[in-house]
């Protein structure tokens, strides 16, 4: 089409002023993840658990009509909503095994993509800081990783009101909404800034989802080896899991399964948070958006 | 054209990279049109336009870009400026509508206003019908354009272009040379072209900076530094041309010899045609042949940073 025919009209708006800059990213990083192939049925399924630990909460307040379902009184044990319910479902293998799957499928390609097709110069060449980026990016993992334990955590507690017909749980156990959401906060934090950290070492997006898994599960496996050798609890700090589900007792008030003061896990949380965000600074430099 | 004319203004930019002078005392003074960024690998360019695009700060020295301080205001220089890199850029998994907007967005554009615009200027770099198509499969061509595009969405009243046409079959970059200069002549945008290709410099900029071992080298317009730079002269000869040589490169004189034994002798402006006629006679040099030759960008450019 000759250049003659083509319209060019100046915008004659205004720009805004966004309170959140990074709020663009993470929509966008939203939107993508629900894009890729599996994403729709794996994000289903990572919900699953906390549907079963409702149903699980609606069968503690009907325990007699369940009655038939258990063999003594083992159902009061095995229903009783606690904090150790609460600590059970959030560092329970599986829902942190699914966030691990969540964060390759949505979370794998937030940084290397950007990396891989330079698409870093045409964000830091917008009036974007690089805490704007950060954030939007981070924002998008915490996302999903939100929904599947700041919701289900305060769904929890107002289901547990509701089914229960009184407010005798939370006058009990007034401090267990703050330790869902300080704990939700927490392995939220770490997960995005150990996504990113992933995200932003290499520039192939699937050797960003195969690092992300084999970290997660092979940092287990190690503590395997060594406590089956050594018969050390102090190995569980290898053990990202392990170190999540330290600090989960320590957040529930319930006994931790390993001898290890939970301080120590939440050092090594914080120490892969603090090279995360160390490698980011390197890694994301506005000033070489132009080669 | 007065000092408040100019949409970018420098004055004695020093920047350093360690112990590496990037740019050196540079001062700059453009106004609307196109204009032509110059110069050989490591003479500053990069450099200069991390500056103007708020991202370095310079060591000494003071400037603005649309009245904007270079070293307080790089966000709003951002948001009024437009910058297509040179490599390829995209985020996968999106169409074109998608993410012209979405940098529309980031600019600062509200949300609605950002898609529309976006539809607006894809048809104007030529990807109206392509744009809802996934931005992997597209040609380098539509990548370039689809650059232009997220330059132009927030409607910038400066576009910095970083090698528009690296990578371009000719039909593709005649394409774009021509939407460049229709932006630059009939948009009210100024545009400054980064580029190793001299002739899209030649086709699209009136106006040339030179940079070169991080100064300016020339700048100016360049029908003018054509003219004031130098002359050059085309001759053939006949006789022992090694002491015609030497007279003339001691009189400031750059001289080049092509394969088929042509003279080009790069004048300065100080110098008239004589002198060339004065040293033949001089070294018994008979001139077969002499013509005032047309000047092009790549002799300036030549002549100015000294290659070939």
């Amino acid at each position: 089409m000759p250049i003659a025919e083509r319209g060019y009209a100046h915008w004659d708006g205004a720009f805004v002023e966004r309170r959140f800059p990074w709020w663009p990213i993470t929509r966008l990083g939203i939107r993508l993840a629900f894009k890729r192939k599996f994403f729709k049925p794996l994000f289903a399924i990572s919900l699953a658990p906390a549907v079963f630990f409702l149903a699980g909460i609606y069968m503690s307040e009907r325990i007699e009509d369940f009655q038939f379902m258990f063999r003594g009184r083992n159902g009061n044990r095995l229903l009783g909503v606690d904090p150790a319910f609460f600590k059970t479902y959030f560092t329970f293998d599986t829902v942190l095994f699914l966030m691990v799957m969540l964060m390759v499928l949505a979370g794998a390609g937030l940084i290397s993509d950007d990396l891989k097709f330079n698409s870093l110069q045409l964000y830091f060449s917008r009036p974007l800081r690089k805490r704007d980026y950060w954030l939007g990016k981070m924002a998008t993992v915490s996302f999903f990783l939100l929904i599947v334990t700041l919701v289900p955590g305060l769904l929890f507690i107002l289901f547990k009101i509701i089914f229960s017909g009184s407010f005798k749980f939370l006058t009990t156990y007034p401090w267990i909404p703050l330790s869902v959401v300080g704990y939700s906060l927490l392995v939220t934090l770490f997960f995005a800034f150990y996504t990113l950290l992933i995200s932003s070492l290499s520039k192939n997006r699937r050797y960003v989802s195969i690092l992300l898994f084999l970290v997660y599960v092979f940092s287990d496996v190690f503590f395997g080896i060594f406590y089956g050798i050594f018969h050390e609890p102090a190995f569980c700090l290898l053990s990202i899991k392990c170190d999540l589900q330290q600090v989960g007792a320590f957040i529930f008030r319930v006994r931790p399964q390993y001898d290890v003061p939970w301080i120590y896990s939440v050092l090594v949380l914080t120490a892969i948070c603090s090279v995360s965000g160390f490698v980011l600074k390197r890694k994301i430099r506005g000033v070489e958006v132009i080669q | 054209m007065t000092t408040g004319d100019m949409n970018i203004e420098l004055k004695d930019i020093r920047f350093h990279y360690g112990k590496i002078t990037a740019l050196d005392g540079v001062d700059l003074a453009l106004g609307e049109g196109a204009c032509g960024l110059l110069g050989p690998n490591g003479a500053g360019k990069s450099t200069l336009l991390r500056i103007l695009l708020g991202f370095l700060i310079p060591a000494q020295g003071e400037g603005s870009v649309l009245g904007y301080d270079i070293r307080k205001d790089q966000f709003l220089i951002r948001r009024s400026v437009g910058y297509m890199p040179e490599g390829d850029c995209l985020i996968p998994g999106m169409d074109a509508v998608t993410f012209t907007a979405y940098f529309g967005e980031l600019s600062g554009m509200p949300r609605q206003e950002a898609m529309k615009r976006a539809h607006d200027v894809l048809f104007y770099v030529g990807l109206g019908e392509s744009r809802y198509r996934l931005l992997e499969t597209y040609s380098a061509g539509m990548k370039q354009r689809l650059k232009l595009a997220q330059a132009l969405v927030h409607d910038p009243k400066v576009l910095f272009l970083d090698e528009p046409t690296s990578n371009l079959d000719p039909q593709g970059r005649t394409e774009i040379l021509d939407l460049i200069k229709d932006i630059s002549l009939k948009k009210d945008i100024q545009v400054l072209v980064s580029s190793h290709i001299l002739t899209d410099i030649e086709f699209t900029c009136s106006h040339v900076v030179i940079l070169n071992k991080g100064k300016v080298a020339a700048q100016g317009e360049l029908e003018a530094l054509k003219e004031i730079q130098f002359s050059l002269y085309e001759l053939r000869t006949k006789g022992e041309t090694a002491g015609f040589l030497k007279g003339l490169k001691d009189k400031g004189c750059r001289v080049e010899e092509t394969e088929d034994e042509l003279m080009k002798i790069y004048m300065p402006a100080n110098l008239s045609r004589t002198e060339i006629f004065r040293t033949a006679a001089l070294e018994n040099v008979q001139i077969r042949y002499f013509i005032k030759s047309r000047t092009s960008l790549e002799d300036l450019f030549a002549e100015t940073v000294g290659v070939d």
